[in-house]
């Protein structure tokens, strides 16, 4: 259960001695800074109305117990994007004792932007000056002390993926807390800035009511700049009129004397003091860039990015099928041979041989082997891939090849990753859908995420369709999918009002992947997998028991009839079986198989024997186009509400009906 | 940066120091520190100073070393010269000096000519072109052999251009862009053009972006110039 960010930190900081946080630029290496120097019990918090998390950890340091918070990458602090709200909100409300802010080497000058908004909140600072390995490869040196002097903090190199440095790191933010008084050297704007801020500061120093505890100097900052916030405060500030009258002078002096808004100028000069800050700290020594970043670059060329993305993609499905397809043969035999019989026998020795005990075996053996059978071998497998692609740096490559097909469903190219992710488990992929901004790019791209087959999807796909009818006839399901999805994107981005954001994203030099982060975000990601999908699995598995085991399915079957028999075609039997498997979709063909059996006899294992191939690519597309499962349309109705949850729901029902009653009238003129 | 506090930098100066470097740059060459000195009349440490300040205030590369006006600094230099070579005008055409002597009292009168005494000016002196000594006189906000603005959408890959205006009044586009760096007169180069419509990659100063072309084509920009080194030109690798 998600923490609020406000009462998170608030008891954070009552338990610890003192708190570091830890801010950055995206892709920084903040989080391995962070996991190197926390162990497991991590807890996030976000605040109400917020999907962006910070991250929460306690940590030792001799007898000292040290709170570190992990805010979120951004280029800035400020109201402009949500991120940038949520680590400015949680960096005042934190009030950290040491700020550690994390650079990149290979690129100071825009790293140093937010470094001095963080000492613009003159905030006690301490620099990481990270992947100073990668910084020296390409021949980028940089004067740490000299950095130091200019910032007037500590600044430490570190290389977080090997923990180099880190000891250091967290000596010195345990030392700069330590010292009450603001060390940084103040670093100035230019002579027409500074004389505005120097006036509204001593009209500041008078207000005890200052925003946060902050600093004359800091608020005089963030009001020149037209804060949205802070302008707020100002508004409702009792007795400020002369405050107000001070600041719409000064803006307008400056606005007159340099041309420009207030806002966009301090963030000008802003630039312009990182880029003079990092002339001045770096010696590049001219050198041909690395040969990894020159093949990089083919990632995204126009005439190669295609063919390595085709290429890319095919790879992670012919690994994950090979891969996962063996790991879970493996496990389905390791269960069947010795944690079915184990689980079993205390059932029957307790409630011996009824429809009470086989009802509650469907649940805990059947149903906990079937998490297992797709959930470790496939989805497991999946994340690991997504966290290779993720940490080379490729997902942003993706994203940047898929803008303009994404564009034509309202969305942009990072809505790509989310949709990725779908392929694995449609849950996760859904919560992915928080890179987004707007609620309305989250519809569009829940509803595609929806429209995606998970690997359990995949499962009957391949199980059905490729055995029976052949691997032409499965590939046909997944491009019927994709094009049917393809439509109800673009119908979305029609009918929904408002418009779609552009994309606008760092793309990141090629990054080698350590091993040891992407196996700890693997396993973070499965987790969040396990704690929904599991719960929801048994309990699944021990209704569809009861159902089975006392015959009720049967009576179920015969108002399903009309649709099933007589729109799809499809033996009515079959058709139930799609209906439960909204519980758990590779259950559909398991049940099939199953209550085959029970109606035709054991020769109806072979599917063809009661259903033509036809009939199996119908079932096929219906149950891949519907919605997932109860798991999916819960985390639907977490992350958008219940309302659009079930209204999500209800178009692929219509979607899959429309779609498999079109392609059994197809199959009927052929035949 | 604390000295450009102590220099008693004025004005005048910094308009002084822009003016050198837009001269020495309308020559083709890299300014130095002693052609700001000379032209100036100013210490090296002065120099320096306003240097820093112009660098601060982003109308001077701050990237590198070298003495080289940003694209704003570029403008706001255009308008002294104008300032300059119309007082010159109005010194020898009206006023009647020689045209030897001019170019001290133009130092001058160039800081103190307000926009309007400007437009006043041009209009008595019949709109010149060249100053007495047969200088170019810039148009108003004319980009030194720069071309108009254009959509940073239409621009083709391999081309180095920087940023004029961001058309539609978002202000949250426009500040998210500025936190990123990507502010008027900041300059990028246009490196690769997904076809069919696909976005842009640019790089700006050590950071590439990919940019999607619906917000591209609201980044009104002006051609620089080929970015340095041997960079193979690319064209026509634009989509649609």
């Amino acid at each position: 259960m998600p923490l609020t960010c406000h009462g998170a930190l608030q008891a954070l900081r009552a338990e610890v001695d003192l708190s570091v946080a830890l801010a950055g630029n995206p892709n920084v290496g903040k989080s391995s800074i962070f996991n190197r120097l926390t162990g497991m019990g991590v807890a996030t918090a976000n605040y109400p109305g917020k999907t962006v998390e910070i991250q929460l950890a306690v940590t030792r340091l001799g007898d000292r117990r040290i709170g570190v918070v992990d805010l979120p990458g951004t280029y800035a602090l400020g109201g402009v994007s949500e991120d940038q709200w949520v680590a400015r909100q949680a960096l005042l409300d934190g009030a950290p004792d040491a700020v550690v802010l994390v650079l990149d080497a290979t690129n100071l000058a825009r790293n140093l932007y937010l470094g001095l908004q963080i000492l613009d909140l003159e905030a006690p600072m301490v620099v990481a000056l990270n992947v100073v390995d990668q910084a020296e490869a390409r021949g980028i040196r940089v004067d740490t002390e000299r950095l130091g002097e200019i910032l007037g903090c500590p600044v430490i190199p570190t290389v977080a993926t090997r923990g180099t440095g880190l000891d250091t790191l967290i000596g010195e933010a345990v030392r700069r807390s330590s010292r009450r008084a603001p060390l940084q050297a103040r670093l100035r704007y230019s002579e027409d800035v500074e004389a505005a801020i120097g006036k509204l500061e001593r009209a500041l120093v008078g207000r005890i009511d200052r925003p946060h505890r902050l600093t004359p100097r800091a608020v005089a900052i963030l009001l020149l700049e037209g804060d949205p916030e802070f302008a707020a405060w100002l508004e409702a500030a009792p007795h400020a009129e002369d405050l107000r009258r001070l600041r719409d002078e000064l803006a307008l002096t400056l606005r007159d004397l340099r041309g420009e808004e207030p806002g966009l100028l301090l963030s000008r000069e802003r630039h312009g003091l990182a880029g003079l800050i990092a002339a001045e700290v770096e010696h590049r020594e001219r050198q041909r860039p690395l040969l990894a970043d020159r093949l990089w670059q083919f990632t995204t060329a126009p005439l190669t990015g295609l063919p390595i993305l085709a290429l890319v993609l095919a790879g992670i499905f012919t690994f994950l099928f090979v891969v996962g397809d063996w790991l879970s043969t493996g496990f389905s035999a390791l269960w069947t041979a010795y944690a079915s019989p184990a689980i079993r026998w205390p059932f029957i020795t307790v409630l011996g041989h009824n429809a009470l005990s086989r009802t509650l075996l469907w649940g805990f053996d059947a149903g906990i082997n079937a998490a297992l059978a797709v959930g470790i071998p496939y989805v497991l497998t999946f994340y690991f891939l997504l966290a290779l692609l993720e940490d080379t740096g490729y997902m942003n490559a993706v994203a940047f090849l898929t803008d303009r097909l994404m564009h034509r469903m309202g969305l942009h190219g990072r809505a790509m990753i989310p949709l990725v992710a779908g392929a694995g488990c449609n849950v996760p992929a859904i919560l992915g859908t928080r890179v987004l901004g707007t609620m309305r790019e989250r519809i569009i791209a829940s509803t595609l995420v929806v429209l995606t087959p998970c690997s359990a999807r995949t499962a009957v796909i391949l199980g059905a369709v490729a055995i029976t009818a052949g691997w032409p006839w499965a590939l046909a399901v997944y491009g019927v999918t994709a094009l049917v999805a393809l439509g109800v994107g673009i119908g979305l981005h029609r009918f929904l009002p408002g418009h779609g954001t552009g994309l606008v994203m760092e793309m990141f030099p090629f990054r080698r992947p350590t091993l040891r982060p992407m196996l700890k975000r693997t396993w973070a990601h499965f987790r969040e997998f396990v704690v929904v999908a599991t719960p929801i699995v048994v309990g699944g598995s021990i209704v569809l028991g009861g159902l089975y085991e006392t015959g009720l399915l049967w009576s179920l079957a015969i108002p399903l009839r009309p649709i099933m028999e007589g729109w799809l075609g499809i033996p009515a039997v079959a058709g139930l079986t799609l209906i439960v498997a909204v519980l758990r979709k590779e259950l559909a063909l398991q049940l099939l198989v199953t209550l085959a059996i029970a109606q035709y006899g054991p020769q109806a294992s072979n599917l063809l024997t009661f259903m033509r191939p036809d009939q199996i690519v119908v079932y096929a597309l219906v149950n891949t186009l519907y919605v997932p499962c109860v798991a999916t349309i819960s985390i639907l109705a977490r992350e958008l509400g219940w309302r659009r949850a079930l209204l999500i729901s209800a178009v692929t029902v219509v979607l899959a009906l429309l779609v498999g009653g079109a392609a059994r009238g197809i199959f009927s003129l052929y035949r | 940066m604390d000295d450009a506090q102590s220099a008693g930098l004025t004005d005048e100066i910094l308009e002084d120091c822009l003016q050198a470097l837009h001269r020495v740059e309308a020559q083709g060459r890299g300014a130095t520190l002693e052609d700001v000195v000379a032209f100036a009349g100013i210490s090296p440490a002065v120099a320096d100073a306003a240097f820093g300040e112009l660098r601060t205030r982003g109308l001077m590369d701050s990237g590198s070393n070298r003495l080289a006006l940003s694209g704003e600094g570029r403008r706001q230099a255009a308008a002294v010269l104008r300032r300059h070579r119309l007082s010159e005008r109005l010194l020898t055409d009206v006023l009647g000096l020689p045209w030897d002597r001019v170019h001290d009292e133009a130092m001058r009168l160039e800081h103190s000519l307000t926009p309007e005494a400007e437009t006043r000016l041009k209009s008595l002196l019949n709109d010149p072109d060249t100053c007495p000594h047969g200088g170019p006189i810039p148009a108003h906000d004319d980009f030194p052999a720069a071309p108009k603005a254009q959509r940073l959408d239409t621009v083709p890959a391999g081309t180095q251009v920087h940023i004029e205006q961001v058309t539609e009044e978002e202000a949250t586009l426009l500040r998210y862009l500025a936190s990123l760096g990507l502010l008027p007169q900041a300059e990028l180069v246009v490196e690769e053009v997904a076809p069919f419509g696909g976005p842009l990659l640019v790089r700006v100063g050590g950071a590439r972006y990919a940019i999607g072309r619906d917000v591209a084509a609201k980044i009104l920009v002006c051609g620089d110039r080929e970015p340095p080194g041997p960079r193979r030109r690319r064209r026509n690798r634009r989509g649609r």
